[in-house]
């Protein structure tokens, strides 16, 4: 391909294009910049489905000022013809498929996240073992932070490959299990009856979602599930301390032993 | 006076929220987005030295001859009425004078000993009678298991009749609970119907038709609530009370117990509420006091404020707080 044939896909390139490049460039930055500023404080002030919906809109925003920008700087740049912008277009797609794989990798992922929804800013999610809130949806990856306060950055990279548990899926909606360890020597349906009613009367209780007990017996004793789900998501920590703290008041009062579990029928549960 | 009389006892599915007129709810929303970016700007007024005025009460008689009317052709009474009750809507009043008049022993509230034990045969063994009113039945309990256990032994007996003829006065906030902690719906189940434009004029409310309709919409038909907003709109130099800036998740758990249990005494909230610490809980209770939202009556129960009831309603509904039907 000689060089004229090169020129000749791009459009001549005056000042008034690169002003006008320079302007969509800005105010492309300027939208994104300021929704990553003025949402997150916006959702700060709300709560339940109007905090989530505010968080989604950032990268809503953001992948749509990109599109926008895109498509208006390209027919600036290109002469704008199918065989132009498929010879430009495939000649980058093939050098960045080899220099940045992985980088294009994760925004392009980062697009599909967009509108497959696996996470959203606000969700509780869990990727290889690390569980935390997303707080911030960027091009190329998302940031978590766990109930340690750690930052952690996921590239959307992992989207392609890796099971990605979402607990609470967008809403506010959060289920929280919190695990009773009981001698087996007591009557089961007062524990199953008296630990849904320490659901019940913890004030972080979200009333309008079911509270649920489920009992299996161990060669050690009887292992309660109690689930129930806080009004707020971030309040699962609390929550899950308050129906642990009262719960086991609850029991000891009934009056019930705890079981005594040898290391080795120790049980493994989740991580948080 | 029955063809003036625009009080009305209804079942209570047949209950409709008056609706406000669209120009109000566009003012209202558009209060919303404000206090949201002003927030601060509320702050600067003092309420603590905001002299309330005490809304006057309204007449009992009116209410208590719609009791009678809705109650009278009624040949085979059920065994236990319930009256729901939104909060300050005067319902508690109106069935007192009511049950004065008819004959109805009203019950003294079950001892903490016998809450606890679940006890429900030695209370009613101290005061057992024919006709009998329960006018205190979302104040004498806690929201805690013990308690929750003589409300489960105590609602089946008041619907199979064990217990007589009588009539319970529920609150709107407690009976939201309830429905959501038993599991079988309560029958025969009544309220006063919305406040409307007429009763509003009928209880001495002066205004045009259309200001009468927004504040019967704002208040939720609910007329304690629209009388003690009208005595705000009479004088200019004052304002409705507001939340506190710092109001987060203690505020909520706070303002939610005391409308679930009709107010309470301080060791009952820390009670209910176990994860406050005590100075915690006494930080937020003086904060919200000195915002006019809650005041200690000579009980040393503190309360909601009147004023501050629309507000706090809204606070709840936007955190998404399990609400009253009204």
């Amino acid at each position: 391909m000689d060089t004229d044939k090169i020129l000749g896909l791009f459009r001549e390139i005056t000042t008034a294009v690169l002003i006008e490049i320079g302007l969509v460039f800005a105010v492309a930055t300027a939208i994104v910049v300021s929704s990553q500023r003025v949402l997150p404080w916006l959702a700060e002030h709300l709560h339940g489905k109007q905090r989530l919906f505010a968080l989604a809109m950032v990268p809503t925003i953001r992948v749509i000022v990109f599109i926008i920008a895109f498509l208006w700087v390209v027919p600036l740049v290109i002469e704008p013809s199918m065989q132009n912008m498929v010879a430009i277009l495939g000649a980058a797609g093939l050098a960045i498929g080899f220099a940045l794989k992985d980088y294009v990798s994760s925004l392009i992922a980062g697009i599909v996240a967009v509108y497959e929804l696996p996470y959203r800013p606000g969700d509780w999610i869990e990727v290889e073992g690390t569980y935390g809130e997303v707080k911030h949806i960027g091009m190329r990856a998302i940031e978590i932070v766990t109930p340690d306060d750690t930052v952690v950055f996921v590239p959307h990279l992992k989207l392609w490959s890796t099971l990605i548990f979402n607990a609470n899926n967008g809403g506010p909606s959060l289920m929280c299990v919190v695990d009773f360890y009981l001698h087996p020597e007591h009557d089961a349906n007062r524990v199953k009856h008296l630990l849904e009613d320490v659901a019940l009367t913890s004030p972080y209780v979200q009333l309008a979602k079911p509270i649920l007990v489920i009992a299996k017996e161990e060669p050690w004793g009887t292992h309660y599930r109690l689930k129930a789900y806080p009004i707020d998501p971030r309040q699962q920590f609390q929550f899950m301390t308050d129906l642990t703290a009262r719960g086991k008041d609850c029991l000891r009062a009934l009056p019930v032993r705890f079981a005594q579990l040898s290391p080795e029928h120790a049980v493994q549960t989740g991580p948080y | 006076m029955a063809e003036s009389n625009h009080w009305q006892l209804i079942p209570l599915g047949e209950f409709e929220r008056p609706d406000a007129p669209a120009s109000t709810v566009i003012q209202r929303t558009w209060s919303h987005i404000r206090k949201l970016f002003i927030a601060e700007a509320d702050d600067n007024a003092n309420p603590d030295e905001q002299d309330f005025p005490h809304y006057r009460e309204f007449e009992l008689e009116p209410a208590v001859a719609a009791v009678n009317a809705a109650w009278q052709d009624n040949d085979d009474p059920p065994a236990v009425r319930f009256v729901v009750s939104p909060p300050f809507s005067g319902s508690g009043a109106i069935l007192r004078e009511w049950a004065k008049q008819n004959d109805y022993q009203q019950l003294t509230p079950p001892t903490v000993e016998q809450l606890e034990t679940a006890d429900t045969d030695v209370w009613w063994q101290a005061q057992e009678c024919e006709r009998w009113l329960l006018d205190e039945f979302s104040s004498f309990w806690l929201r805690t298991t013990d308690h929750m256990q003589f409300m489960r032994a105590l609602l089946p007996r008041l619907l199979r009749g064990e217990l007589g003829s009588g009539v319970v006065v529920i609150d709107s906030w407690t009976f939201a609970f309830l429905k959501r902690a038993w599991p079988l719906s309560l029958p025969h189940c009544y309220c006063f119907a919305a406040a409307t434009p007429e009763l509003l004029k009928q209880s001495g409310i002066v205004g045009s038709e259309k200001r009468l309709k927004n504040l019967a919409a704002r208040s939720r038909g609910n007329l304690g609530v629209a009388l003690a907003l009208w005595a705000i709109q009479q004088d200019e130099q004052r304002s409705l009370p507001h939340l506190p800036s710092e109001a987060g998740d203690a505020t909520a758990f706070i303002l939610y117990s005391l409308l679930l249990h009709h107010g309470l005494r301080g060791e009952d909230l820390q009670r209910v509420l176990p994860m406050l610490a005590p100075d915690q809980l006494d930080v937020q209770l003086l904060r919200l006091q000195q915002n006019a939202v809650i005041e200690l009556d000579d009980d040393r129960v503190w309360r909601i404020t009147v004023y501050a009831y629309v507000e706090v309603r809204e606070f709840l509904a936007a955190r998404g707080y399990w609400l009253d039907e009204f």
